[in-house]
């Protein structure tokens, strides 16, 4: 018997479900509930988020194993990647059979898909820190939109706040209308629709220097060189339609 | 002084009435053929009030179609020029459309484009106007201006004029994170040939006055930590490759002193991309990237893996060979320290094995405490097999599929040529037909199908 364990999609209900499956003969399936597809050989368990049982998991990951452990955990959970919770879910059973020790088997198969995953997610994020493009919307406002793979939007907060300081901006995940905005003293996550990126934008002016970097861009460029498929390798296609340049 | 110049560039301005899109267009078309683009060897976390920061591992932004990064702003402030080197696109002989950014038309992009996360930062050349120091001197000022009145915390990467005074030098250096005196001409022979109006002593001087500064100030700012940072990202230089009969030994030499010597922090290799019609430079169809490719590899494992350039390159094997990596080349010329053990060896092997790079033995060094590793698990590390299996041993059990000998192993490690490489090395070659300049690359793709004896130069 498969046993699919639905969760709400938030990191507290992937925990509270990590904690009431841990102990389960059958074998589990965990699922968020907007990715699930009822079968009919597996029972359904929804899951109901529980604030201090996440704690407790929480803490006791932080105890017992380590803070990487928690972290790869997290960005795992981030990644998106179809079966990620699965992973996870694998992943903590050997950490605690094994110890944290077993993360030193780069051999395994299980750490091996770990690694590689979070290691797609961490690449995403340096990515973004130079894929992003800013559109000035108002003096000293700033407005990007993103689509990246993994659910990395909250992973670049610390980045462009340090180095943005004296501006506003937004960074909008399109696909996930979800939005990091910084107000010049902290930034948030939130809810951002395309409604409201219409909104925003309808009251941007034109953005000269956009062109004047189309044009740079263009110029530096040396035609003796030409060289797409490097160009692809280091700046997957999918990205191309948010930056600026490549319009 | 600093006031007449700008009187100066208004009036010469207000005449060529030039707008900001076309001067960007001609002053990053000039500045392209430098290679360097890197943003890294500077952390500094952002302030409040100021704008930027500066990430150690440097940070690409765009990647255009020739493959390469775009990191920095690299312009050149102008490309007026009093010199005339035979290689070099603005070369005052040269007919091409010139132009001259003023101070704050170069403060501006850079803000801006900072500002919406287009680059990293700043990277500033400029062709001599006027001389040496005059040049210096705006170049000075630019920097100057980004970093106090407009308190900018991103990066900067500028260019040390050569023969600009000591004192200039000095003072740009306290805003710039890198700075960099292209040496562009391997030897002194091709400088006299192809840039006579330089010498040897301008362009190293600086390099050797930054190098001081950078060591005074690193020892400064141990017990004084308030002492301001003077070229904190370290200094870097370019060699033009191709564009002179220089070997890849005399090259890689050069690189080796200049990191001994200068403690530099990149050599950047600039395939010669040819622009210029002259009868000092070679003809050849397009830039050597494969000789280039070959150098940065070999620059790798001088600075990175401890490789001297005397075990990748000798007097009588005095270029890279096009078949093989350079590491892959020195392993079948030292066959007898091979096969290696995976599951014993220190680092320092691990990292000579064809096939495992710095990642591959940093997972094996870890995978081997909980477990003898097996030909299996390599191929799970992501070690490159392929190359890897002529050269290890896991338990003591060898797994290459051919004889352990030279010619066996070059065999099957031979990779297909493709017919427009060889006909772009022929061309590049056949210039440089002189005794002096043996034609290596060209010779051993000739060989290829004995490739062995290009290898070793001696089966
Ligand atoms: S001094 Fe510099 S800009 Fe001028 S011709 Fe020589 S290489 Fe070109």
């Amino acid at each position: 018997m498969i046993k699919d364990y639905i969760y709400d999609g938030t990191f507290e209900g992937l925990l509270t479900t990590i904690y009431y499956s841990y102990l389960d003969k059958d074998e589990v399936n965990i699922c968020r509930l907007e990715n699930h597809i009822p079968t009919l050989f597996s029972e359904i368990i929804n899951v109901t988020t529980d604030s201090e049982i996440f704690e407790k998991v929480y803490r006791s990951t932080l105890k017992k194993l380590s803070t990487e452990v928690l972290r790869n955990i997290y960005y795992l959970y981030l990644s998106e990647i179809d079966g990620c919770e699965n992973l996870i879910y694998s992943y903590y059973k050997l950490c605690f059979k094994c110890g944290v020790s077993i993360n030193l088997a780069k051999n395994n198969d299980t750490i091996i898909a770990v690694d590689t995953m979070v290691h797609k997610v961490n690449l995403e994020v340096h990515r973004f820190t130079g894929f992003v493009r800013f559109q000035e919307i108002r003096s000293l406002v700033f407005y990007s939109p993103i689509e990246p793979d993994h659910n990395i939007v909250s992973l670049l907060s610390t980045h462009f706040v340090d180095r943005f300081r004296d501006q506003y901006f937004i960074i909008h995940d399109t696909k996930r209308a979800s939005a990091l905005i910084y107000n010049k003293e902290e930034a948030y996550l939130r809810d951002f629709t395309s409604h409201d990126q219409q909104l925003l934008l309808s009251q941007a002016k034109d953005d000269a220097y956009a062109d004047l970097f189309k044009t740079f861009f263009n110029s530096v460029n040396i035609k003796e060189r030409y060289n797409p498929s490097y160009q692809a390798r280091s700046m997957p296609k999918r990205y191309w339609k948010n930056l600026s340049e490549y319009q | 002084m600093v006031l007449t110049i700008e009187r100066m560039f208004v009036i010469l301005f207000l005449v060529m009435n030039m707008d900001i899109k076309n001067k960007l267009e001609i002053l990053s078309d000039a500045a392209k053929y430098d290679v360097s683009c890197s943003s890294s060897g500077s952390s500094r976390s952002g302030e409040s009030g100021s704008l930027g920061s500066a990430a150690n591992s440097g940070i690409c932004h765009s990647f255009t179609p020739d493959g390469r990064c775009i990191s920095l702003l690299k312009i050149l402030l102008t490309n007026y020029c009093i010199y005339d080197c035979a290689y070099c696109i603005n070369r005052r002989s040269n007919d091409v459309r010139r132009a001259a950014f003023t101070v704050d038309e170069v403060v501006d992009l850079t803000i801006n484009f900072y500002r919406r996360n287009y680059i990293e930062g700043l990277f500033l050349s400029s062709a001599v106007v006027k001389d040496a120091n005059h040049t210096m001197e705006m170049l000075t000022e630019v920097l100057k201006k980004l970093r106090t009145e407009k308190r900018f915390r991103g990066y900067i990467h500028v260019k040390a004029i050569p023969g600009a005074s000591e004192d200039l030098i000095s003072e740009c250096g306290l805003y710039a994170d890198r700075m960099s005196v292209n040496v562009e001409l391997p030897s002194s022979a091709s400088l006299k040939l192809l840039a006579p109006e330089k010498t040897a002593t301008n362009i190293y001087k600086p390099m050797s006055q930054i190098a001081t500064r950078i060591a005074e100030n690193q020892e400064d700012r141990r017990y004084f930590i308030n002492t301001p940072t003077f070229v904190p990202g370290g200094q870097s230089t370019q060699l033009i490759v191709g564009a002179s009969p220089d070997n890849d030994l005399t090259i890689l030499k050069l690189s080796e002193q200049l990191y001994n010597n200068y403690d530099l922090k990149r050599v950047y290799y600039s395939a010669y991309v040819p622009i210029n019609t002259d009868k000092k430079l070679p003809t050849i169809q397009s830039p050597p990237t494969l000789r280039e490719h070959r150098l940065y590899q070999s620059d790798w494992l001088v600075r990175v893996y401890n490789f001297k350039v005397n075990e990748l390159l000798t007097e009588q094997q005095p270029n890279l060979d096009v078949n093989f990596d350079p590491k892959t080349c020195w392993a079948l010329r030292n066959l007898n320290q091979f096969p290696v053990e995976v599951n014993s060896a220190p680092y320092d092997m691990l990292i000579r094995i064809p096939g495992i790079g710095l990642k591959g033995a940093r997972k094996i060094m870890s995978a081997r405490r909980l477990s003898n590793l097996t030909f299996d698990d390599l191929k799970k590390l992501r070690i490159a097999v392929k190359r890897a299996q002529f050269f290890v041993l896991c338990s003591g059990k060898h797994y290459s599929p051919v004889k352990f000998d030279v010619s066996s192993i070059a065999a099957a490690l031979l990779p297909e040529i493709q017919a427009s490489e060889s006909s772009l090395l022929y061309k590049q070659i056949s210039l440089f037909d002189t005794p002096s300049f043996s034609p290596s690359p060209f010779d051993q793709l000739l060989l290829s199908s004995d490739v062995h004896t290009s290898i070793t130069g001696e089966l």
